[in-house]
């Protein structure tokens, strides 16, 4: 029989990935759980395995193709079944299910239920309404469903950097609240104390958990303030839309003449870069600059190389920094927190979780390491070394890159010695380090050569003083110069 | 290309103009495409000419004279005159209103209408034969074509139309001057429809029919008050006969019919009107020359977007698949002319109502409970009897009931069917709940006007969730 596979939800969330490469051909004979094809999302990229035994009937996209969530991907044969009517498998069936992307609204007859302008809605946004789960009573999809399942496309990557450490569950609207940097005007709440809307767009509001009172009324009523569905749709998005469509428009220009080519923006590339400038444009960022003598922070490494060698451990320099930092901001906790504006909190967190970032061919990730305040040395080592890996050849879950507090990046592993490290938002520091080298050192009145390791601290300036600044960076420094005060630690 | 002809381009030709066509073409037209509508009789199509609207302009006049002279219960007595002549006329001015209005519709919208029969003489050509001679015909080259040319009745050999002793519905509505009896053949919704006005007028009906009931496509319990109420009316039931030839007789018409042991009964009447059910009008269209065929039951087939095989070949209303009625060519009409226009419109309707316009009225939407339950779902029915509806016995017409079919599980309404006044107009609500999703709660909770008709579906939906006030729980 033939069998319909649907791309499953190939990460928490994601509603769409661009097919990297098939793994396998038309007629191809696969078992349940191999591998067909490599999915990259904005997250990660991903294998997606067969559902079933059976042979590859059809390939029903092109690599590069952009393949959303749902949509059928592969048809197969399958083995021991004879040939009748296409049955669809989604991911409900497959192991990749979370076991709450299946909606509700399909039930028996195979119907989704929801009203014609819903459906229409759907298929003007391109949303296939089956792979909607409903919200209205009794599972019905609504137009509230329909847009946000939409948005998934659009706006996936600007809400959930994949160093992201807020919780999924937050509301949209205060998302919507955080993001309204580069977005209209508009998305200033607007606090009014009676407004006049249809009652569908008072269901959208409360859909999208937005206070109808805020929202910038388009026009007046029997001198009122008057606020369309669409406005509400608007100010819950905070203007990401829009700049999901520019950035959509950039990737598909196209010049005729000047000698270029263009590579898409999207996927890993886009998330960076999108995580990178609301990191930049909202903290203000400082970096501190400094140089750490380690001459005998190399000797103990050598020595203890050969040990962690015996035990198949290849120990670079990252614990020794990692466990150093951790020493430091038990010292200074305010470079070990997280600003939410909206709360207006700072939040120190008591976790000391130390993400690296990973230069991979796919664009910057940042893996990691929980606890470094509890591990070993040969721990850390260890599990640093794993997750760059997993980095490296994007095996990496996106729970292995969540949940960090403090992140260190390593530039000077290719060479150099000072950077402006950009904070890994929320975050509000980190650490970069210079390449490890022989470096002119005045001492005494003598320069000698001596190892140095170029530190690059940058903070966020509205939770952090340069002071604050400094001070850290010396602890740091004092632990690497002489790392025995480590064995205190 | 013959000397003389013309030659006009146009983005979306549509050829017919019934329900379908004629919407097809102002939707077309309001969203800013060149449409040309060729149509070879009159504006309208059968619907508004020769169908849905005389035959129910003739119901009404006759419902109008059966009731003034059966209202004795209200103490009104009377015994009214009717002049069958002016009736008709009184018919065809309001489908004479009712075209015009179509054509001055497709004219506002810059519709081009052109007269005349088409057929395909290319991938992206027309050719339209204008009736008469020296006429000479005209090319229209087209970017889209909408087929919508409609359906005819259905001829049972041996009984040829002749529009003088053997008649089909067209005919049998432009009678202006009627005869003492008829002879129907075939108790489908358009034989029960007329068969009831000719009865009420005062014609001795007989109606014959090879399957075993009246109106044999709807449930037992939605025929049989139809059923009754005929024979209140003198009409005479035959059932298990097929009509098999006819001939004239001194004194009119004798028609022979025959059952399935080949066992022969004869009817003598004056006319003959053959009503077995109607069939698509592809065969005039030279569909070979574009490479189009009919599937076997002699529709195009289409998919969602109502696209032929040929891409920019669309098929509406009777000629595609799905029931022949004028609602569903309209709306056929409309997302075919969004489709060409580039709007994501698509034919994915939940249910479509269908109504009878006898006596009573029967009128369904969406799954019945054996359909519910076929498709899987555990069905919730309720049920409201007019009988215990105010405003039903204050019409002096208490038959029937409003029957609701929800999934027990969600509450979604599934379906419904009614039997009973205005059953025409009650099932609009219901097929509104079933393409909203709504709930029985929520056309429970939903206020409605009383006394009205109307209230007999809130009752049903709270028979369905067991607190139905005005009738017993389930
Ligand atoms: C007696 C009767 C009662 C009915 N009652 C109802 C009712 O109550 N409710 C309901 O929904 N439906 C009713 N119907 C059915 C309804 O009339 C049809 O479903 C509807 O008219 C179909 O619309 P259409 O646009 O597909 O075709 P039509 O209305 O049949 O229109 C097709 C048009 O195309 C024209 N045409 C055909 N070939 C060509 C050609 N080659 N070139 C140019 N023009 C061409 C024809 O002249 C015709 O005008 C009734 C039908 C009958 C006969």
């Amino acid at each position: 029989m033939a069998r319909e596979f649907k791309l499953p939800d190939v990460g928490e969330g994601v509603a769409e990935g661009e097919l990297v490469r098939w793994l396998v051909s038309e007629g191809d004979t696969v078992s349940e759980d191999q591998p067909v094809a490599e999915v990259e999302t904005d997250k990660a990229q991903v294998e997606v395995p067969a559902p079933v035994n059976g042979t590859v009937r059809e390939l029903h996209w092109s690599e590069g193709d952009v393949v959303p969530v749902g949509d059928v991907f592969v048809t197969f044969d399958v083995e021991g079944e004879a040939d009748e009517e296409p049955e669809t498998t989604d991911e409900s069936e497959t192991e990749a299910d979370d076991g709450e992307s299946e909606s509700a609204t399909e039930s028996a007859g195979g119907r989704t239920f929801a009203p014609p302008s819903v459906r229409r809605l759907a298929r003007e946004l391109g949303v296939d309404l089956d792979s909607v789960e409903g919200t209205g009573p009794s599972g019905r999809v609504t137009e509230g469903d329909v847009r946000a399942a939409a948005e998934g496309h659009a706006t996936e990557p600007q809400e959930e950097p994949p160093e992201e450490v807020r919780e999924a569950a937050e509301p949209v609207g205060e998302q919507a609240a955080e993001h309204t940097e580069g977005g209209a005007a508009s998305a200033e709440p607007a606090g009014r104390d009676k407004t006049l809307a249809a009652p569908a767009t008072r269901g959208v509001a409360r859909e999208l958990g937005v206070d109808i009172d805020d929202v910038p009324a388009v026009e007046q009523r029997d001198g009122e303030a008057f606020v369309t569905a669409e406005a509400v749709q608007q100010y819950a998005e905070g203007g990401q839309a829009a700049q999901g469509e520019a950035a959509a428009g950039g990737a598909t220009r196209e010049f005729a003449e000047g000698g270029e080519t263009t590579e898409p923006y999207r996927g890993i590339r886009r998330t960076i870069g999108e995580a990178m400038a609301e990191s930049k444009y909202t903290a203000p960022h400082v970096t501190h600059h400094d140089t750490a003598v380690i001459d005998d922070l190399v000797d103990t490494r050598s020595k203890l190389k050969e040990r962690a060698a015996e035990q198949d451990v290849k120990l670079t320099y990252m614990p020794f920094v990692m466990k150093a930092v951790v020493a430091a901001l038990e010292e200074f906790p305010v470079l070990n927190s997280e600003l939410r504006e909206e709360e207006e909190e700072i939040a120190l967190k008591q976790d000391y979780n130390i993400g690296i970032a990973v230069a991979t061919d796919a664009g910057l990730m940042v893996p990691v390491v929980k606890h470094v305040d509890q591990k070993s040395m040969l721990e850390i080592s260890q599990e640093v070394n794993e997750l760059a890996a997993k980095a490296r050849d994007r095996s990496i879950s996106r729970s292995e890159m969540q949940g960090g507090t403090f992140t260190i990046t390593n530039f000077g592993a290719i060479g150099g010695e000072y950077a402006t490290p950009i904070i890994n938002y929320p975050e509000t520091a980190i650490l970069g380090l210079g390449a490890i080298d022989e470096r002119p050192v005045a001492e005494d009145g003598e320069v000698r050569a001596a190892e140095t390791l170029p530190l690059s601290l940058s903070i966020d300036h509205r939770v952090i003083d340069g002071a604050e600044a400094a001070q850290f960076t010396n602890r740091v420094m004092e632990y690497l110069t002489d790392p025995e005060l480590l064995l205190l630690e | 290309m013959v000397v003389g002809d013309i030659s006009t381009g146009t983005d979306v030709a549509v050829v017919g103009a019934g329900p379908g066509g004629y919407v097809a073409a102002i939707r077309a037209g309001q969203l800013g495409l060149d449409v040309t509508l060729v149509e070879k009789d009159a504006y309208g199509g059968t619907c508004l000419n020769y169908g849905c609207i005389p035959s129910k302009a003739m119901i009404t006049a006759s419902d109008v004279a059966h009731e003034a002279g059966n209202a004795e219960e209200m103490g009104v007595y009377a015994d009214p005159e009717v002049d069958v002549a002016e009736m008709v006329d009184w018919k065809d001015g309001v489908v004479d209103q009712l075209t015009g209005g179509v054509e001055k519709l497709c004219k506002a919208n810059g519709v081009n209408l052109v007269e005349g029969r088409a057929e395909f003489a290319g991938n992206d050509k027309l050719r339209v034969v204008h009736g008469g001679d020296g006429q000479g015909s005209e090319t229209i080259e087209y970017e889209h074509c909408i087929v919508a040319t409609g359906s005819r009745a259905i001829e049972v050999p041996g009984f040829e139309f002749d529009s003088e002793h053997v008649l089909d519905s067209r005919d049998a509505l432009a009678m202006d001057d009627l005869p003492e009896s008829m002879v129907v053949v075939g108790a489908g919704y358009i034989g029960m429809e007329l068969s009831t006005v000719l009865a009420k007028l005062g014609v001795d009906v007989t109606v014959v029919e090879m399957l075993d009931s009246v109106l044999p496509t709807y449930p037992d319990d939605l025929a049989k008050p139809v059923k009754d109420r005929a024979e209140e009316l003198g009409i005479d039931f035959h059932f298990g006969l097929a009509a098999d030839s006819w001939e004239e007789a001194d004194d009119g018409i004798v028609v022979t019919a025959e059952d399935e042991d080949g066992e022969t009964t004869e009817f003598d009447t004056d006319k003959v009107l053959v009503a077995v059910g109607r069939q698509p009008v592809l065969d005039t269209l030279n569909l070979e020359e574009i490479g189009l065929e009919p599937n076997d039951d002699g529709r195009l087939e289409t998919d969602h977007e109502a696209r032929t095989d040929v891409d920019n070949v669309f098929a509406i209303g009777d000629v595609a698949p799905g029931p022949m009625l004028a609602h569903k060519a309209s709306k056929e009409g409309q997302v075919a002319a969004e489709v060409i226009a580039g709007e994501p419109a698509a034919l994915d309707y939940m249910a479509v109502p269908a109504a009878v316009f006898t006596d009573p009225e029967i009128a369904t939407v969406g799954l019945s409970e054996e359909e519910a339950e076929e498709q899987g779902y555990e069905p919730a029915v309720g049920k409201f009897p007019f009988s215990a509806s105010g405003r039903a016995l204050t019409t002096g017409d208490p038959e029937g009931f409003v029957r609701v079919v929800a999934d027990e599980e969600s509450g979604f309404i599934l379906g419904a069917q009614i039997v009973g006044p205005e059953a025409s107009e009650l099932i609009a609500e219901l097929g509104l709940a079933v393409e909203m999703g709504a709930t029985l709660e929520d056309v429970a909770s939903t206020i409605h006007t009383h006394p009205t008709l109307s209230e007999a579906t809130m009752e049903a939906a709270e028979h369905a969730l067991g607190h139905a006030i005005h009738t017993l729980n389930r």
